[in-house]
């Protein structure tokens, strides 16, 4: 069977860089086809396994984290609506990734086009963005927040599970990032819970929590789902290497 | 065990108060009676009986201080001079040996370090910021602090593709001979610096890695290098690399407000 199918893909490997290389441990139906409805694999402690390829289905969450909520229902506090309106109208030139700092927490799941991994191992949970080729840890260890960190742009990640979901809770963040590509803004203040729910295998959820209150005037939510990619591999990815937009960059 | 390692977090606990786990205890490590890590110890094994290389590995502490003292973050000789221990250096083709010296002349202003790019797969090894691994079935993931950047060697058996991509990293699939992880790795680009006195890397080039950790303490990696493009004959370098515990890597962005690489002037 996995003769067959190595066999069949090879033609199209050549020149390639196991962009079709077959995944393994992927539940396939009679005709080779992954089974994305398949059940969520499980590691030996019996926990939900979110290890494998993700990739967002569109940019639609990078474009507006908000774009589930009506307008006029992101609870801004006024100085930070007033900044978005600014950022957004200037066609966000000085969005962080527009320089190649990494998008980070939470907009990096979503940027579409680029998978990312998930590898997890007893005592933490890693990401590997393709883009920009950058990673980032969630322990496990039962491992407190640290109280007072030097702030960082992804912040400091600790998990636990409940039940058959992985909740993250964030926080340390600088102010560098943004929290979308348009530029909903955070402080320091910023606390992230992220809700990793494998639905089945082909599916990843992940309900996000922004609570900024010196941002925003109560926290607010929105669900991201994501798409199980079979049978390739992460790309190199280095965002400053020959870049030349951004001097072109000049907002309004 | 368990009281063990409360003790150990309160004693800690006045260290790290306001730090990020920079100071937080690692768990699994063997230690003395008087809580330090036995280096010396056997190195630990995953469920499959190999050795696992996971943990955080720093470099060789092997350069002696300038006489004007130690700098604050002290590097090994392997980031300068990457082939420093063999007898008459790297055996460069007489246009790589042009290049290097032409790369010193100018201070290095040309690293792609210095520009906030890759070090690529081997010169990850020699950095003089920690490095992490992490050993899954099927997978050596290696994360390097600098730049939150990693490197993926796969260990499912796949065989390296005939003509890929130019990367900086590279492919790389490995296999256990033994006690030994056994990494080939090729598809690397013309561009990349093996160390910051500018020793090139061609896209001729195939690597092989032999990783060992003969006890808890210590890893050893004996880098081998066959690139006809650049170096006269294959060449081997063998490195020495102490584990560090009790710590956890730093959130570090080259870009963020970088304010050095226009002031780069050469000579």
């Amino acid at each position: 069977m996995k003769a067959a199918i190595a066999f069949t893909i090879f033609p199209l490997t050549i020149a390639a860089q196991w962009l079709n290389y077959p995944t393994a441990g992927i539940p396939r139906l009679a005709d080779g086809r992954p089974n994305l409805s398949a059940p969520a694999p499980r590691t030996p402690d019996g926990k939900p396994d979110l290890s494998g390829l993700w990739k967002a289905p569109n940019g639609k969450y990078l474009f507006n984290l908000a774009a589930d909520l009506k307008p006029g229902d992101v609870p801004f506090q006024p100085w930070a609506a007033e900044l978005y309106k600014q950022r957004d109208g200037n066609l966000a030139k000085d969005r962080p990734s527009a320089r190649c700092i990494p998008h980070g927490v939470p907009d990096a799941v979503a940027v579409a086009g680029y998978p990312f991994k998930i590898i997890q191992i007893p005592s933490e949970v890693v990401m590997l963005f393709e883009e920009m080729s950058h990673f980032r840890q969630i322990f496990t260890d039962g491992r407190a927040l640290p109280s007072d960190p030097n702030p960082a742009l992804l912040g400091y990640s600790v998990g636990h599970w409940d039940g058959d979901s992985l909740v993250v809770d964030t926080a340390g963040f600088s102010d560098v990032s943004w929290l979308d590509d348009p530029g909903h803004p955070h402080t320091e203040a910023l606390h992230v819970t992220e809700r990793f729910r494998r639905r089945d295998f082909g599916h990843l959820e992940i309900q996000i929590t922004i609570d900024d209150p010196k941002a925003y005037t109560r926290p607010w939510s929105v669900t991201e789902n994501f798409n199980f990619m079979p049978d390739t591999e992460l790309l190199e990815n280095i965002c400053n290497e020959n870049e030349k937009d951004f001097r072109h960059l000049v907002g309004r | 065990m368990r009281a063990g390692a409360i003790l150990l977090c309160v004693a800690l606990a006045g260290l790290h108060g306001s730090a990020q786990w920079l100071k937080y205890p690692t768990a699994g490590v063997p230690r003395l009676a008087n809580g330090k890590p036995d280096l010396s110890a056997p190195a630990p094994r995953t469920p499959d009986g190999k050795p696992d290389l996971s943990g955080i590995w720093g470099w060789d502490d092997n350069r002696p201080c300038p006489p004007e003292g130690c700098p604050d973050q002290k590097i090994g000789q392997e980031f300068v001079n990457l082939g420093w221990s063999l007898k008459g250096g790297l055996p460069y083709q007489s246009w790589a040996a042009e290049l290097v010296k032409a790369r010193r002349a100018q201070n290095g202003k040309d690293d792609p370090q210095s520009h906030c790019l890759p070090r690529g797969a081997l010169r990850m090894h020699t950095d003089a910021l920690y490095k992490k691994f992490v050993q899954t079935p099927g997978l050596l993931l290696i994360l390097s602090e600098r730049n939150a950047t990693y490197r993926q060697i796969f260990t499912d058996g796949r065989p390296l593709e005939p003509d890929p991509n130019p990367s900086w990293n590279g492919y790389s699939s490995g296999k256990w001979e033994g006690d030994t992880l056994v990494v080939q790795s090729n598809g690397f680009r013309d561009d990349s610096w093996l160390d910051s006195g500018g020793s090139p890397l061609t896209s001729a080039a195939k690597v092989i890695e032999k990783f060992r950790r003969p006890n808890f303490g210590t890893l050893q990696i004996e880098i081998t290098v066959d690139d006809p493009k650049a170096y006269a004959a294959p060449w081997t370098v063998k490195l020495k690399q102490p584990v560090v515990v009790d710590t956890d890597l730093l959130d570090y962005i080259c870009l963020e407000n970088e304010r050095d690489a226009r002031h780069y002037v050469g000579k």
